[in-house]
């Protein structure tokens, strides 16, 4: 009984890692259509900007979160208004092209500070371990699982209830009639793009502590991240938080029964048999256009 | 003659919203059949029911003793049935002369189409066609290139390629000047016969010019056919263009 | 522009767009006449093969339309091939029993598996690294193309398939080499010609290859069925109203495309000396992506040049750590680029020059021709 409730709490954590590196790749996929290949490098971007502000600045990092935020953001804003939106109606060729991104900020990186792993502290505050469900788990994974939650209602709020929300859901909706209205359809896609983009960053940096911080560790994260944001179907922030949360539990268990690699493996002939048959995703009902 | 084409209670919905509603419609073979009505009745949804490209949740399609209300497009197609969409669909990047040849689709197997056509042998006809169609000076520049009504001429002028015998064509002179459509209504007139066409207008001059019966739709359902006189003066008809100022400003 | 004419012009457009094709060929098979070093002869010809490889991926994505984002995939099943083909014909060091290849000796295996039975006989895992890549990708296109499964998602699915088939094959190590691939192969040696790595008979073996992939692929493209491929890539929708049968025409293109990946697989592991899980890597299928783009997508000769210039341009760098990151960064900061600007590739460069250059000289043959007995300033 202990193991299975342990093994669910693993879940929950892994799900709430999942969720913060998901949702700025789900906002920025969800809301432009952009399958956004730089994710893992923004994720990266944060922790790397964890450890700087850290090592460099003496700065904690709880004290950091904001500004890291900030200066990720500031990449997105820049790559979107520079790269994508070049590229309007070419949805095939975004891809290509924040994959090149991110193999530039990767490259550039490692050119700077190096390729040899960094670790970036626990605060202080967050280093012991308490009590769930009688199973000791490290303070700072439930403080993620906080975070992860609090950051999707904020997410939330701003897509449903803010101006800038409603703007963007009038342009997803069309394009061409938001314009008319008045809408400055480029700044609000530039302004989504960077807050996913923060997100991504915010999350790196999240996680940093937990895992070493290296100039290709982005790759494995965006990977998992576009998977929570298939299972849980475009433009269905509900569906990505369940969908982060199953994966999370899933990748506990079938790595529990079997080894790694098959759990690996089974979750991805997951996704593909989702895909053909379902591509909007598990969470979202079926529109026809 | 017995009808060519046969829709019998043909309905369909999107998302609750009945676009076609128990829809009955029968054409002869070599008939040009005109299909008006106001916006949103349901005209464009007919054509696509009967090419495949939406399924009817009730009714049946026959086309020559067919069934096709259960078969894919590409067997539709095989069956005989050409489709003019109403935004121009060509291929950009291929040139005027390559649209044509796709659209000749004597033979539609891979393992058939794996023949170099180096000879010229589908050449003659391709430029038979362009000049058809009035393209003749274009036929190696990339479809991408036309102008819009070029467009709509060069997706004409594949339509008769593909030789079908039963012709949809939604909308074939929109963004055409008045000139272009002229030449379009003798083109339709030189079809006609040969061909079995349905044709969805706007423009009651060009109807008036190519048709000999008119249908009419209101509501996803037929409403009446007839003459362009006949229709003209049928109650229900006035009733339903009530308020966009009769049939002839629609 | 005369239409009269069109016999001429057909057979002249089939020469222009060949010409490139065999210039770049011959090039190719002159070269071992001015490179007289072995060991660079190796490594060209592995970029020829690189090069083969990428254009098995401008046909199903520049022709098709189908970014495959696991080419790799079908690149590695033929190099396994041939790489488990040639294991057997080893001189056993570490045998146990029959011939075992060493690695399985390792892993306590005591017999062949069946499936690599038939790879005792050398025509037998030729024809597989054929058709085994063709058939995989036609059971795979199948099942997205049946599907419409279409753009951003079928280079999702193509790519996860190719992650899968790669952990299975660093999963099963006992049967497969696992992480260390296949190692210490035999020569191959057909009908008595041995193709040492090094040799020139190699050399001349991927240049054949070269030639023939281009050829095969230039003339699908040449084919009513090619024309077709073009027109889906375009329009799917408008090309199933005319009665084909769309999906068939992608799995056809798709298996084409896997074929000609396999047979260059196949000689990436007579090249290399073995066969790697990381042919069929993630790195290398994107580099492909990347080496098409910048060659040109929609040109033959342009994906292969852009291989051979790019992957040879890497190697050439790769001597010197720094070098190679920055050649990593240019190399991402030019691919984005031609994404943005040059959406079909150097080739497409290539073209509108060319064409610039025919213009101008048309126009300038035009006024020699009009001004004659006028002023000479005019040209």
């Amino acid at each position: 009984m202990d193991q299975f409730i342990e093994q669910i709490v693993t879940g929950l954590s892994i799900g709430s890692i999942l969720l913060l590196v998901a949702l700025g790749l789900s906002i920025i996929y969800g809301s432009m259509g952009i399958i956004n290949l730089a994710h893992g490098e923004f994720v990266m971007l944060g922790a790397y900007a964890a450890w700087v502000f850290h090592t460099y600045l003496g700065l904690g990092l709880l004290a950091s979160l904001v500004p890291i935020f900030l200066v990720v953001a500031a990449f997105g804003w820049v790559i979107e208004r520079y790269v994508l939106s070049l590229l309007n109606n070419r949805p095939l060729d975004t891809i290509l092209a924040t994959w090149g991104v991110g193999i530039m900020l990767q490259q550039a990186v490692r050119l700077m500070v190096g390729s040899e792993l960094r670790y970036v502290q626990l605060p202080p505050a967050l280093s012991d371990s308490m009590s769930v469900f009688g199973i000791p788990v490290s303070s700072y994974r439930v403080f993620l699982f906080v975070v992860s939650i609090a950051l999707f209602g904020a997410t939330w709020l701003l897509m449903n209830r803010t101006t800038v929300g409603m703007k963007l859901r009038a342009i997803i909706q069309d394009r061409s009639v938001a314009a008319s209205f008045g809408i400055n359809a480029k700044r609000v896609y530039a302004l989504t793009f960077a807050y996913g983009a923060g997100l991504a960053g915010l999350a790196g940096a999240l996680v940093s502590p937990l895992k070493s911080v290296s100039p290709d560790m982005g790759t494995g994260y965006v990977v998992d991240a576009f998977m929570v944001v298939v299972l849980g179907g475009v433009q269905s922030l509900a569906g990505t938080v369940a969908s982060a949360f199953i994966l999370g539990e899933l990748s506990g268990g079938i790595a529990f029964l079997q080894n790694d690699t098959v759990a690996k493996a089974i979750v991805l002939l997951a996704i593909v048999v989702l895909i053909r048959f379902r591509p909007e995703g598990l969470f979202t009902a079926r529109v026809r256009a | 003659m017995s009808s060519h084409l046969d829709l019998r209670d043909v309905s369909v919905s999107f998302n609750g919203f009945k676009a076609l509603n128990a829809l009955n419609m029968s054409v002869r073979k070599g008939e040009l059949r005109c299909l008006i009505g106001p916006n949103g009745a349901g005209k464009t949804t007919a054509l696509d029911i009967i090419c495949g490209k939406v399924k009817p949740s009730a009714g049946t399609v026959s086309f020559d003793g067919t069934a096709l209300q259960d078969l894919e497009e590409y067997e539709i197609a095989r069956t005989g049935v050409g489709r003019k969409f109403q935004v121009p669909s060509v291929f950009r990047e291929l040139s005027v002369s390559e649209n044509l040849d796709v659209a000749r689709a004597r033979r539609t197997s891979v393992l058939g189409n794996l023949r170099w056509n180096i000879g010229n042998a589908g050449r003659a006809d391709v430029e038979r066609l362009a000049e058809l169609v009035g393209l003749t000076d274009q036929l190696d520049r990339p479809a991408a290139y036309l102008s819009h009504g070029q467009t709509q001429w060069l997706e004409i002028g594949m339509l008769v390629a593909q030789d079908a015998e039963l012709i949809l064509m939604d909308e074939p002179t929109a963004g055409m000047t008045a000139q272009e459509t002229r030449k379009t209504a003798e083109l339709f007139a030189r079809l006609k016969g040969k061909h079995t066409l349905i044709v969805v207008e706007h423009d009651m001059g060009f109807v008036k010019a190519i048709g000999d019966v008119i249908s009419v739709m209101h509501m996803g359902q037929m409403l009446a056919e007839g003459t362009a006189a006949e229709v003209e003066a049928h109650p229900e008809v006035r009733r339903a263009y009530l308020g966009s100022g009769g049939i002839s400003h629609a | 522009m005369p239409s009269h004419v069109p016999h001429s012009s057909g057979l002249q457009r089939l020469i222009a767009q060949l010409a490139p094709l065999l210039i770049v060929c011959a090039v190719v098979f002159a070269l071992p006449v001015l490179l007289n070093n072995d060991f660079l002869l190796n490594k060209v010809a592995r970029y020829l093969v690189l090069g083969i490889l990428t254009v098995s991926l401008g046909l199903s994505w520049g022709f098709g339309g189908i970014l495959n984002l696991g080419q790799a995939m079908s690149f590695g099943l033929g190099s396994y091939a041939m790489a488990m083909a040639l294991k057997l014909k080893t001189v056993p060091v570490h045998t146990g029993a029959s011939g075992l290849p060493d690695f399985m000796v390792w892993n306590n295996v005591q017999h062949l598996p069946w499936f690599w039975e038939p790879f005792r006989s050398l025509s037998f895992a030729i024809a597989a690294g054929l058709i085994v890549p063709a058939l995989v990708a036609a059971a795979l296109g199948w099942f997205m193309f049946r599907g419409r499964v279409t753009g951003v998602y079928v280079s999702i699915i193509t790519l996860a398939t190719m992650v899968v088939i790669n952990l299975v094959i660093i999963d099963q190590q006992s049967y497969t080499g696992g992480f260390n691939g296949i190692t210490d192969l035999a020569q191959l040696e057909i009908f008595g010609v041995a193709f040492d790595a090094y040799g020139r008979a190699t050399y001349y073996l991927v240049a054949g290859c070269v030639l023939l992939s281009l050829l095969v692929a230039f003339a699908f493209t040449r084919t009513k069925a090619g024309l077709i491929v073009q027109a889906i890539r375009d329009h799917e929708s408008r090309v199933r109203y005319f009665g084909y049968d769309v999906a068939l025409y992608q799995i056809f293109v798709f298996a084409l495309s896997a074929a000609i990946a396999g047979l260059a697989g196949m000689l990436y592991t007579v090249v290399m000396e073995f066969a790697s899980p990381t042919f069929l890597g993630v790195q290398l299928s994107l580099s492909v992506v990347v080496w098409c783009a910048v060659g040109g997508r929609q040109s033959l000769v342009g994906a292969f040049l852009g291989a051979v210039l790019v992957a040879g341009m890497q190697g050439a760098l790769s001597e010197s750590a720094a070098f190679l990151e920055t050649w990593t960064l240019v190399m991402g900061a030019l691919f984005v680029l031609v994404v943005l600007f040059l959406p079909k590739g150097l080739a497409g460069l290539a073209q509108v020059v060319l064409r610039w250059i025919v213009q101008r000289r048309h126009a300038a043959g035009r006024g020699v021709a009009q001004g004659v007995g006028q002023t000479e300033g005019s040209t």
